[in-house]
């Protein structure tokens, strides 16, 4: 019997080993936890990505419910995640673009402003412009503040400019339904009732949109 | 004697074995890797200037055992990631204002979680890093010693056993 015990041994650490080893062939390597969620976006001040005069800070989240996207055209798979964030905006989403480049790297830049803006406008109208407005991330330092490894990245942010989704990769039905959906749903009903205002955002491009089938109507 | 040395040299041999598959050991080989490849962030074209000699030493050193966020194996110095190229800008930035060293990984780490920094912290989950080994020595160490009690008596008893029965059959 003893014996048994003895010979079972290097088989139950190997299946346990087997089992462990198993587990990390569908991992995702890459998957980490995100240091950013439940704290407040990152101080910044940021010009707009098209005109410069403008100044954002982070009184931009003020009373909104923002969904903001790291993203820059040199990054194909933001390309490929415009359409899907046009869609959110249609449904009364407020998306803004923290916008990053590559080339125009601060200290040794070759691509002008000017550029950028250019390649910026063309992608838009080819792929859809769900952003209500870019912020422009110059130094990358706010991208650096938000654990940002790469774009594109989602954040959503509330009305008080607390981040409560950090999203690695590109967005799309499955990730919106199983990782930002949920979060809304828990504070949506706590709009409804304490801030009237921001409800009020949310639903008025609904409103708009059937007054305009009513009138359409009549 | 000859036994219990033997029984030692084993014993140090899965010791070695042990720590040699910890975190504590990889980390230490994937730094004096990184600090041959740290002058690889020079050629890039990035001249950080430091007018302390120990300051540049201490920078070597964050930016070898800052990982990379993006790329799976490297540290900061070696990749040539965005993030690899923003983070050190970020490093030399801080030790420019009196940044001390734990300050530039408190700093990376709170935006980039623990993973940012090859040393893991001891946390209940990671403390297995360390105890596994040792444990594993003990446990083995037991065994040997069970096996090496054991064995003898078999032996003197089943030899004893087939002395008898030839004393007997003469």
């Amino acid at each position: 019997m003893k014996r048994i015990t003895w010979f079972m041994l290097p088989l139950i650490l190997f299946l346990g080993l087997a089992v462990f080893l198993f587990q990390g062939l569908y991992s995702d390597p890459k998957a980490r936890e995100s240091t950013a969620v439940a704290k407040a976006f990152p101080e910044f001040s940021l010009p707009d990505l098209m005109d410069e005069s403008i100044m954002y800070d982070n009184s931009v989240f003020d009373g909104q419910i923002t969904l903001i996207n790291v993203w820059g055209v040199w990054c194909t798979t933001c390309a490929i995640e415009l359409p899907y964030l046009e869609s959110l905006k249609n449904q009364g989403y407020r998306v803004v673009g923290l916008y990053y480049d590559q080339d125009l790297d601060p200290d040794f830049g070759t691509k002008t402003i000017e550029r950028v803006r250019t390649e910026v406008v063309s992608t838009l109208s080819k792929y859809g412009d769900p952003y209500a407005f870019n912020i422009f991330d110059v130094y990358r330092n706010t991208s650096l503040d938000l654990g940002v490894t790469g774009a594109p990245e989602t954040f959503l942010v509330d009305q008080q400019g607390v981040i409560l989704v950090h999203h690695l990769g590109d967005l799309n039905e499955r990730v919106w339904r199983n990782k930002f959906a949920p979060i809304l749903a828990e504070i949506m009903p706590m709009i409804d009732s304490s801030d009237v205002e921001a409800s009020a955002y949310i639903e008025s491009p609904k409103a708009g949109s059937s007054s305009v089938e009513l009138g359409a109507g009549q | 004697m000859k036994v219990i040395s033997l029984m030692l040299i084993k014993c140090g041999f899965l010791l070695l074995l042990a720590t040699s598959t910890s975190a504590v050991f990889a980390q230490d080989l994937n730094t004096s890797d990184a600090l041959a490849k740290v002058s690889e962030a020079e050629k890039m074209g990035e001249n950080y200037v430091f007018e302390n000699p120990d300051d540049r030493k201490t920078f070597l050193k964050l930016t070898a055992e800052l990982r990379c966020p993006m790329c799976q194996n490297q540290n900061i110095a070696a990749s040539d990631a965005m993030i690899a190229h923003d983070m050190r800008r970020k490093v030399y930035q801080l030790m420019l204002q009196g940044s001390s060293e734990k300050q530039v990984i408190d700093f990376m780490k709170e935006r980039y979680g623990d993973f940012v920094y090859y040393q893991p912290p001891v946390t209940p989950v990671t403390i297995w890093l360390w105890a596994l080994p040792i444990l594993f020595a003990f446990v083995m160490m037991g065994v040997f010693l069970i096996r090496r009690k054991a064995a003898p008596e078999e032996n003197i008893e089943a030899k004893l056993a087939a002395a008898n029965k030839l004393l007997k059959d003469d």
